[in-house]
């Protein structure tokens, strides 16, 4: 029997733990040993190994440093966004909930449909509506008397019009959080503010904030992760243009790999990458399931 | 109380006209899809096509931008996917609910961070190994690499429904002489079954959103939907109509798999962090 246990817990997690070793942490150490060199694909001559030089020049790199600059900018204004919009709707959908209204869920789930589809098909939608001389976009600017936008085409813009779709689709993630832990408020704590006289503001500051507050900082951090790597909504609205306006770390690091084929280059960008994105996972693994008993 | 009905209708009203917003773009993709070339064009914009034409969705099937090949390989890499990654992560899951391992919930963090590590640093390598062992343009490539970027989520959701099995059940079967595999198999598996379900569907529906790794690794034979739709942009003019014909083709599974796991998507999209 013991022995037989002992086997046969061996012979159920092996597979999972060898396959992730294979598929995950193998290519994070090839990779780690390609970025320390001059790799270029595109070239017949065998890569030179150079140490760090591919990091050093990143820092001094100055598209890097841009795509570094958009990405934390475009977190920073995204989940500020998310967190204020999400916070509101679901504080509305949570009163409607409790005035016990027809068809709520039915809405919220319509509501949230946007974050369900990918981004690609979200930000080909958009590309559609910022179009500078079809889309909706500028007809409605046309109908309130105002100039023609051009959206995605000028880089002073560009960036801001990838946040709004990006907000867009993504609020409805941060309002699901949100009334996830609304609902999760003992009502009598309600009751007994409103006999106290609260009003909605003290009702938001001193109880539903206070409350809520783990379900929002995961919901932040998961946010925060997104938007370090985000490529699927840059890759078809911009491309990371005009100029390198909206590149991203994972565009700059996949321009450089599959575009101008600079492997040892991507790669090194994307070991930064990796060790943000570490950093960033450690962080939540703590402050999500770290104190208490998970499950 | 008539105070109570006013509140009520507005909260009404404003919730209808937020949810519509929300979803605005999706509703003018699909009456994009239904619009002939004129209409896509019309300025100002035609709101609802009419007559409304199949055209854009026969282009798609059978027409000039076929997509069906594609449309087939990310069905075959999505249901592959599934197939195996629920098998291997049940498997784990089990092992790490139900038997002490030492370290064992290091080694689930540690699964569950390279659940959080960013694409981009995993496709760099991977496009590389799979050069040189001939993977790159193959369905079993990406199936073996989407199988390890599910695995993480689908052993750390699976474990968390094990753990809330009674224990008196199974004790019970083992005192009636029932062997690990048949307790897995006709004693926890079924009760369980719901929250499988709710893996698979999720493990679909990652792998059938996938863009980065399909991109990077596939080009022809293996080409996934996604990559295909991805590829309407390329063209100096794109070809709207059949793009949002491809587009609402594509998130039609979608739609239906968010009503059918509402209740378990807050979950899901943490990892179980977040419970409802």
């Amino acid at each position: 029997m013991s022995k037989n246990r002992r086997v046969i817990k061996y012979v159920l997690i092996l597979p999972a733990i060898v396959y992730l070793i294979l598929l995950t942490v193998y290519p994070f150490i090839y990779s780690i040993k390609i970025s320390l060199t001059t790799l270029n694909i595109a070239r017949p001559y065998p890569p030179r190994y150079i140490g760090l030089g591919n990091y050093a020049k990143l820092l001094s790199d100055s598209i890097f440093l841009i795509a570094m600059r958009n990405t934390f900018f475009l977190t920073a204004i995204s989940i500020c966004a998310e967190f204020v919009l999400g916070f509101i709707i679901a504080r509305i959908f949570f009163i409607a909930a409790s005035f016990k209204l027809k068809g709520i869920g039915f809405l919220r789930t319509i509501y949230m449909l946007p974050m369900m589809i990918t981004p690609i098909i979200f930000g080909l939608i958009w590309l559609y509506i910022f179009n500078p001389t079809l889309g909706v976009a500028n007809y409605f600017l046309s109908l309130l008397g105002l100039p023609p936008v051009s959206w995605l085409g000028k880089s002073n813009i560009a960036l801001y019009s990838i946040i709004l779709v990006n907000v867009w689709e993504w609020a409805p993630f941060m309002m699901l959080l949100c009334l996830a832990g609304l609902s999760a408020i003992p009502p009598e704590l309600f009751e007994v503010a409103r006999i106290d006289g609260a009003s909605w503001h003290q009702s938001v500051a001193f109880i539903e904030l206070p409350l809520i507050k783990r379900v929002i900082v995961i919901g932040l951090l998961i946010r925060i992760m997104d938007n370090f790597r985000l490529f699927d909504l840059v890759y078809v609205t911009t491309g990371g243009g005009p100029g390198s306006s909206t590149e991203t770390l994972s565009m700059f690091a996949y321009r450089q790999s599959f575009m101008f084929f600079n492997v040892g280059y991507g790669a090194a960008a994307s070991i930064i990458i990796l060790i943000l994105g570490i950093i960033l996972a450690q962080v939540l693994i703590k402050y999500t399931w770290g104190k208490e008993e998970y499950a | 109380m008539h105070k109570r009905e006013i509140k009520k209708t507005m909260i009404y009203v404003f919730l209808l006209l937020i949810t519509f917003i929300s979803i605005s773009p999706l509703v003018w993709m699909f009456m994009t899809a239904f619009k002939i070339r004129r209409e896509i064009f019309a300025m100002p914009p035609v709101w609802i096509p009419k007559p409304p034409t199949l055209n854009n969705f026969i282009s798609i099937f059978a027409g000039d931008s076929c997509r069906t090949p594609f449309i087939y390989n990310s069905l075959i890499i999505s249901l592959s996917t599934v197939l195996l990654a629920v098998l291997i992560a049940t498997m784990a899951a089990y092992g790490f609910a139900k038997y002490k391992i030492p370290r064992s919930k290091d080694i689930e963090f540690w699964i569950l961070s390279t659940r959080m590590m960013p694409p981009i640093a995993a496709v760099i390598p991977l496009f590389l190994l799979f050069r040189n062992v001939g993977l790159l343009d193959t369905r079993r490539g990406l199936i073996l690499i989407y199988i390890a970027f599910n695995l993480p989520f689908a052993i750390w959701m699976m474990s968390i429904f094990f753990r809330q099995l009674p224990r008196e059940i199974e004790e019970a079967a083992v005192i009636d002489g029932c062997s690990t595999f048949g307790l897995l198999r006709h004693i926890s598996l079924p009760l369980v079954a719901p929250g499988l379900a709710v893996v698979a569907i999720f493990t679909f529906y990652f792998t059938w959103n996938e863009l980065l790794f399909a991109l990077v690794l596939t080009s022809r034979a293996a080409k996934t939907f996604p990559v295909s739709i991805s590829e309407f942009r390329g063209v100096v003019n794109i070809r709207w109509g059949p793009m949002a014909a491809a587009s609402m083709v594509h998130i039609a599974p979608v739609i239906a798999i968010t009503f059918l796991i509402q209740k378990y998507i807050v979950a899901g999209l943490t990892l179980g962090a977040v419970k409802r």
